[in-house]
């Protein structure tokens, strides 16, 4: 049984970020500013730094690893500079907690 | 030229899989196999037998004595042996013949299959490799902490069996985000999988659905108010599900679920979960088990459900899928691994991958869809909404 490629790649492919802390290149892909597919490599793997100095949760699942907050970040960054796609055309989200008609009067008194 | 968007899209189905998947697949509980009598267990296109010796040992053979074909499951156990129905040949659990009552010796070669097997935390798992190699390293099965800890209760176990399917549909499932909330009555607010070596993860919280009724939430006791949940397949085709439970008064229930099945043959499967809840203080053990049990067959009718959508659907090689939807061409390139050979396993089966979902426009879409049904039920029965 040969392995398919995902058919949402037809349109927009996964695209290489290099993480800012440590430098592994890993491949991604944002469908929207809140949701992101990384593919690691074992380079990537070894390179990572939180994963290393990572320790396992409790519970029987506890010793996967979650992922890696500073990936996350760099792979935020490149999509908020352009240098990765978003798939989803929605400008990017501020902060629902943040209500500039309240704040303004604060900012501007 | 045809535009793309006026072309009918074509579902190619595709055979299943020739061969069995490798690794540990857990064929139930200890309990049920462990009475000294042999019983017949139908996996991996054959017919099996399973016997606990007098050395308390499991042992798993191809259920057709090598003799003269005689149904080994049929027979009886003696000693550490399975002896035949037939002529009386005894069977030890290394698959050797060890005896034969009525002749002056055992023939060469007298030799039949024997699968290794592992008992752990009360189950009963068997080692299937095409290859016919010995369990890989990486094919680990973590502890169950709640397993024979008197602050849990014992498992609460369910069988099932699955007629008209291959189970690549069952394992399909942990990538499913949507399905929970049609098939299984739950919606996912946070939805991740995460796939590396032989393990795939699915990290979910998720509500549940208040337009169903649940029946853990009939009397007058807390609600449940949703489930934070990390779970996890070691290997083809057993899934470890931790997941907390979470009530309106504000205490959270500690469960474990387990989720796993084996290959009768290409187009059946036996289905087999089972659920293990810690016990909340002050409770006693029969109405704690009483509790996992309510859990386990609200569990049930979503299973269920899913048996009714794998029975009448088509298997389907080239899925259509939405943003929204999870990363199933990844799990199943993950999946692929157990199904070739080892030195066939290629990097990106096993190679790390994360997908995070954004579950902004489905809980939009399903809070919306909830608040229509409790308002048409409300207006069914004359009460105000």
């Amino acid at each position: 049984m040969a392995v398919r490629p995902d058919v949402r790649l037809d349109d927009a492919p996964m695209q290489p970020v290099s993480c800012g802390t440590c430098g592994a290149v890993v491949e991604a892909r944002k469908s929207s500013w809140d949701q992101t597919s990384i593919q690691w490599n074992d380079d990537a793997l070894a390179a990572c730094m939180e994963r290393r100095a990572s320790s396992p949760r409790p519970g029987p699942n506890g010793a996967t690893f979650t992922g890696c907050a500073a990936l996350r970040d760099a792979i935020r960054e490149a999509a908020v500079r352009g240098l990765l796609d978003v798939v989803d055309d929605e400008p990017l989200k501020t902060n629902p907690d943040h209500h500039p008609d309240q704040y303004d009067t604060e900012v501007h008194a | 030229m045809t535009a793309v968007g006026d072309e009918v899209r074509h579902i190619e189905s595709g055979p299943p899989p020739t061969r069995f998947a490798r690794g540990w697949h857990c064929l139930g509980l200890v309990r049920d196999f462990d009475d000294g009598k042999p019983h017949q267990v139908n996996a991996f296109g054959q017919k099996l037998v399973v016997f606990a010796g007098e050395d308390g040992a499991i042992n798993v053979l191809d259920a057709y004595c090598r003799h003269m074909g005689g149904d080994l499951s049929q027979g009886e156990v003696k000693g550490n042996e399975i002896a035949c129905p037939f002529h009386d040949w005894r069977w030890g659990g290394d698959g050797r013949c060890k005896q034969i009552p009525y002749a002056r010796r055992v023939p060469l070669r007298a030799r039949t299959a024997a699968w290794p097997t592992m008992t752990q935390d009360g189950m009963l798992f068997v080692w299937n490799d095409p290859e016919g190699n010995p369990p890989t390293e990486d094919a680990v099965i973590p502890r169950i902490e709640g397993y024979d800890n008197p602050e849990w209760t014992d498992w609460v176990w369910y069988t099932t069996r699955i007629e008209g399917s291959n189970c690549r549909e069952i394992v399909d499932n942990v990538v499913d985000m949507a399905h929970f909330f049609y098939v299984h009555f739950t919606f996912p607010t946070y939805f991740k999988n995460i796939f590396e070596g032989t393990v795939a993860t699915q990290l979910m919280t998720g509500q549940g659905r208040e337009d169903v009724a649940r029946p853990q939430n009939s009397g007058n006791g807390p609600k449940s108010t949703g489930t934070t949940s990390t779970a996890a397949y070691y290997g083809p085709s057993f899934m470890i599900d931790d997941v907390t439970y979470h009530y309106s008064d504000g205490n959270d229930m500690p469960t474990t679920l387990i989720n796993c099945h084996y290959p009768i043959d290409a187009n059946s499967f036996v289905l087999q979960y089972g659920i293990m809840t810690k016990k909340p203080a002050g409770v006693d053990d029969e109405a704690a088990t009483a509790t996992a049990r309510k859990l386990g067959d609200f569990i049930r009718i979503g299973f269920e459900q899913d048996v009714q959508i794998w029975r009448n659907k088509a298997r389907i090689e080239n899925p259509l899928l939405c943003e929204e939807d999870g990363p199933v061409y990844q799990l199943r390139r993950w999946y692929e691994q157990f199904y070739v050979d080892v030195a066939d396993v290629k990097p990106e089966m096993t190679d790390r991958f994360e997908f995070e979902i954004d579950t902004t426009k489905p809980n939009e879409a399903w809070r919306h869809e909830v608040e229509q049904n409790i308002a048409k039920r409300a207006a069914a029965s004359g009460q105000p909404v």
